[in-house]
C-alpha cells in the first residue's frame, strides 16, 4: 500500500512538474531560447491570485481564464517588443536573448514585490483529501495533475492536428524549412511565446494551492522548470511529460526511502546523469 | 603699519570669535543629527515573513525613543538593506553600515544563520550588537565579546512539547528538523531530550531550505505513526509540512511546529488544519512584563495587526540599546558593550540578563496552541490561558 501511495504522490507531483515546465519548453522549442523570466511569471501570477482571492473571496480557479487571456496577450507584446527585434541578430541572438529575460525576470520579480509583497503565501483552497481504495489523494494535486494532462493533450491535439500547430511545429524542428514552405515564422515566435507565457500563468494559478509561494523563489522554479525541460529533451513536449512523471517518482520515493535533504538534490542528479548517458533526453526514448 | 597692526589685531580678536561660532554651529548640527541604527533586513528570500516582524519592532523602538525626545537630545533614524535571506550578503550590508554608513548603533539581523555570519563581523569592528534574531548558542561562544543574544536559547524551542506528550501517555515521536542552524539546534535538542525522557524517536529527518515537496516525508511519518510530529522549522516549511499531512489524511495526536505557526498568515493560508497545532513563543501579550499592554498598543496603532515575539524581540533590543545609552549617556561602543554585559534591563519580552558569552539567560519558554483560530498559551502550567488539547484532528 505505501508503494502504491508513493506512486500516487509520484504521478501528482509530476502532474505538476509538467504544468510548471510545457511553457518553457513551447518557447525553447520554437525559438530556441531559455525564457529566464518563466519562473518569475509563474509567481507572479501566484502572488496575484493569492491577492485577488482573500480580497473577494474568489474561487481561485475562475481566474483560470482571465490570467490565461492576459498572460497570452501581454506573452504577445513583449516578445514582439523584446525579443523579436533580437531574431536579427544570428548567433548573438540567444546570448541577447537570455540577458533580456533575465532583465525581464527581475522587473517581473520586483513589480510582484512591490504590489504584493516579497513574502511567502498560500491558499487554504482545494484542501479536501479523499481516500480511494485505502490511498490518499488530495483534490489541489489532482486539479493541478489533471490540468497539466489536459493542457499536454491539447498541445499535442492542437501541434499534430490543426494547420497553425502543424506551422509551429514546423518551425520547432526547422525553422528555414518553415519560411520555405511559407510559414510566417515570426508570427509562430509571437504565439509560442504567448501562449507559453499564458501556460506560466496557469500554472501560478494552480500552484499556489499546493505549495507557499513567495515572488522571490521565481529563480527556484525556472531552474526546476529547465531541468525537466532539458531531461525530456529540449523542446520535446511530449518528452517533457515523461520528464515531470519520472522526476516526481523519483522524488516521491528518494523522499519517503531517503529525506528531505536528498530528495531536493534529485533533479539536479538526474539531469547530470542524463546529460551525460543520454544528452537526447528522455523525449527520443518515448518516440 | 599701523594698519597691518591693527589688522593683525582684529585677526586675532576674531580668530577665537570665528572658533567659538564654528564650534556653537557644530554642535548644533551634532545636535540635530540623529542617531542612526543600522542593521539588514531579510525582506527577500524564504526568512521573509518572519524577518518583517524583526524589522517592525525595530521601527516601533526608533518611533517609541523619538516620541520621548530621543536619546541624548537627537532623534533617531533607522537604515536598513535587505540581506535576501543570506548570510553572505548580510555581512556585506553590516560591513557597509559600519565602514561607509557609519552608523551610530546597530541590531542583529534575523535568523541565527544570519546572525552567526554577522556575529565576528561585530567583534572584529567592535561594535556592541544585540541580536534579536539569534536563538543559536554557538553563536556566543568564549570568544564572543560584543554580541548579545535577545532571545532565549534555541535548544529550549517547544522543550515542553515532550514532557506534555508523555504526562499523556505519548511516547512515539517524529522529529524534524529544517537544514539551517536554528533549526538543526533546536531539533538536535529535542532529539537529546526524548532520549532523556526515554521516548522512542520512530522518525527523524532533516530537509534543505527552500522546502521540498512534503508528501514523502509525509507519507514516512504516517507508516512511522508516532504520537507526536515536532518539526523546528521557520514559516515555508510549517505550511508546507501542515499542508502535506493533510495531504495524506494522516493526524499525529500531537503536532508542534516552531516559528510559522506564530505568525498570522499561518492561520490564513492553511484554514482549520491548524487547529490544535502548538508552537512555542519567548513573549505573550498576556505577560506582564515592563510596559507589555502599552508596547501592544503602540504597535498595534502603528501597524494595524498583533505584534508576535519577533516583534517583541527586536523592540525589547532597542530597549536594550537605549538603557545602556541613557545610562553611559555616550555612543562610545566600549562603554555601551560594558553596561549591557552587566546589566539587567526589563523588557517587553522579560528581564534582559547577559551570560558571560553574551547568551541569554534572563528571558523564558512558553508554548501555545491554535484552538479555533486563537491562540492561547498551554505551557508553562503557571501562565496557561488554556488547557492543551488533545488529540490534534487535522480539521
Amino acid at each position: 500500500m505505501i508503494v502504491l501511495q508513493l506512486v500516487v504522490n509520484g504521478v501528482l507531483l509530476g502532474g505538476t512538474y509538467i504544468l510548471l515546465a510545457q511553457g518553457l519548453n513551447l518557447v525553447f522549442g520554437v525559438m530556441g531560447i531559455v525564457n529566464l523570466a518563466h519562473g518569475s511569471i509563474i509567481t507572479f501570477v501566484g502572488v496575484f491570485t493569492y491577492w485577488v482571492v482573500t480580497q473577494t473571496n474568489l474561487n481561485p480557479l475562475l481566474l483560470l481564464p482571465l490570467v490565461f487571456v492576459v498572460a497570452l496577450v501581454v506573452g504577445g507584446v513583449l516578445q514582439r517588443l523584446l525579443l523579436e527585434p533580437l531574431a536579427k541578430l544570428g548567433n548573438r541572438r540567444e546570448l541577447l536573448s537570455l540577458m533580456v529575460t533575465f532583465g525581464l525576470s527581475y522587473v517581473i520579480v520586483e513589480m510582484a514585490i512591490n504590489l504584493f509583497g516579497s513574502q511567502y503565501v498560500s491558499l487554504p483552497n482545494l484542501q479536501e483529501t479523499w481516500t480511494v481504495a485505502g490511498l490518499a489523494v488530495n483534490e489541489a494535486l489532482v486539479v493541478a495533475g489533471v490540468l497539466g494532462a489536459v493542457i499536454s493533450g491539447c498541445l499535442h491535439v492542437w501541434l499534430h492536428y490543426t494547420a497553425s500547430g502543424k506551422a509551429l511545429l514546423a518551425t520547432s524542428q526547422n525553422a528555414t524549412g518553415a519560411v520555405t514552405c511559407g510559414i510566417d515564422v515570426r508570427r509562430m515566435r509571437g504565439i509560442s511565446f504567448a501562449i507559453g507565457s499564458a501556460l506560466a500563468a496557469i500554472a501560478g494559478v494552480l500552484l499556489i494551492l499546493i505549495l507557499p509561494l513567495s515572488a522571490p523563489t521565481a529563480d527556484t522554479l525556472t531552474i526546476l522548470a529547465f531541468v525537466i525541460v532539458a531531461l525530456g529533451g529540449l523542446g520535446d513536449y511530449k518528452g517533457a511529460v515523461f520528464a515531470g512523471l519520472l522526476l516526481g517518482l523519483v522524488q516521491s520515493g528518494v523522499g519517503y526511502y531517503l529525506g528531505g535533504d536528498v530528495e531536493v538534490i534529485v533533479p539536479y542528479l538526474l539531469l547530470i546523469g542524463f546529460m551525460v548517458l543520454r544528452p537526447q533526453g528522455l523525449g527520443q526514448a518515448a518516440r | 603699519m599701523s594698519g597691518g597692526t591693527l589688522r593683525a589685531r582684529g585677526g586675532a580678536f576674531l580668530a577665537p570669535l570665528i572658533a567659538v561660532a564654528f564650534l556653537f554651529a557644530a554642535t548644533a548640527v551634532h545636535a540635530q543629527k540623529p542617531i542612526v541604527v543600522g542593521a539588514s533586513i531579510s525582506e527577500t528570500g524564504p526568512l521573509a515573513v518572519d524577518a518583517a516582524y524583526h524589522l517592525k519592532g525595530i521601527q516601533l523602538g526608533v518611533a517609541d525613543a523619538n516620541a520621548h525626545g530621543g536619546w541624548l537630545g537627537r532623534k533617531l533614524a533607522l537604515k536598513y538593506y535587505d540581506d535576501q535571506s543570506n548570510p553572505g550578503t548580510a555581512v556585506r550590508l553590516y560591513t557597509r553600515l559600519i565602514t561607509e554608513d557609519k552608523v551610530d548603533l546597530l541590531v542583529g539581523p534575523y535568523s541565527s544563520g544570519i546572525s552567526q555570519a554577522v556575529a565576528p563581523l561585530v567583534n572584529k569592528y567592535e561594535r556592541p550588537t544585540p541580536m534579536p534574531g539569534a536563538s543559536l548558542p554557538a553563536i556566543f561562544s568564549a570568544s564572543n565579546k560584543w554580541a548579545f543574544q535577545l532571545l532565549p536559547p534555541a535548544t529550549g524551542y517547544l522543550d515542553g512539547i515532550l514532557p506534555l506528550m508523555k504526562s499523556q501517555g505519548a511516547h512515539k515521536v517524529a522529529i524534524l528538523q529544517a537544514q539551517l542552524s536554528f533549526t538543526l539546534a533546536c531539533g538536535q535538542a529535542r532529539l537529546d531530550q526524548a532520549k532523556a525522557l526515554g521516548m522512542d524517536v520512530v522518525y527523524s529527518t532533516t530537509y534543505a531550505m527552500p522546502p521540498p515537496d512534503f508528501s514523502s516525508i509525509a507519507l514516512a511519518i504516517k507508516s512511522a505513526n508516532p504520537d507526536g510530529v515536532v518539526v523546528c522549522s521557520y514559516y515555508p516549511d510549517a505550511v508546507g509540512l501542515a499542508q502535506a499531512l493533510h495531504r495524506i489524511g494522516y493526524a499525529p495526536k500531537f503536532f508542534a511546529e516552531t516559528i510559522g505557526p506564530a505568525e498570522d498568515q499561518f492561520i490564513s493560508a492553511l484554514g482549520p488544519i491548524t487547529n490544535r497545532i502548538i508552537s512555542n513563543t519567548s513573549w505573550w501579550p498576556a505577560l506582564k512584563t515592563h510596559d507589555n499592554a502599552g508596547f501592544i498598543a503602540r504597535y498595534k496603532a502603528m501597524f494595524h495587526e498583533d505584534p508576535d515575539y519577533h516583534v517583541a524581540a527586536t523592540y525589547s533590543a532597542m530597549e536594550v540599546l537605549g538603557a545602556a545609552v541613557k545610562a553611559t549617556k555616550s555612543l562610545d561602543p566600549a562603554k555601551l558593550r560594558d553596561w549591557i554585559a552587566t546589566h539587567d534591563v526589563p523588557t517587553v519580552e522579560g528581564t534582559f540578563k547577559a551570560g558571560p558569552t553574551g547568551l541569554s539567560i534572563g528571558f523564558a519558554q512558553y508554548m501555545f496552541q491554535i484552538q479555533n483560530g486563537k491562540r492561547l498559551l498551554v505551557w508553562p502550567v503557571k501562565d496557561e490561558q488554556a488547557k492543551a488539547q488533545v488529540p490534534y484532528t487535522g480539521q
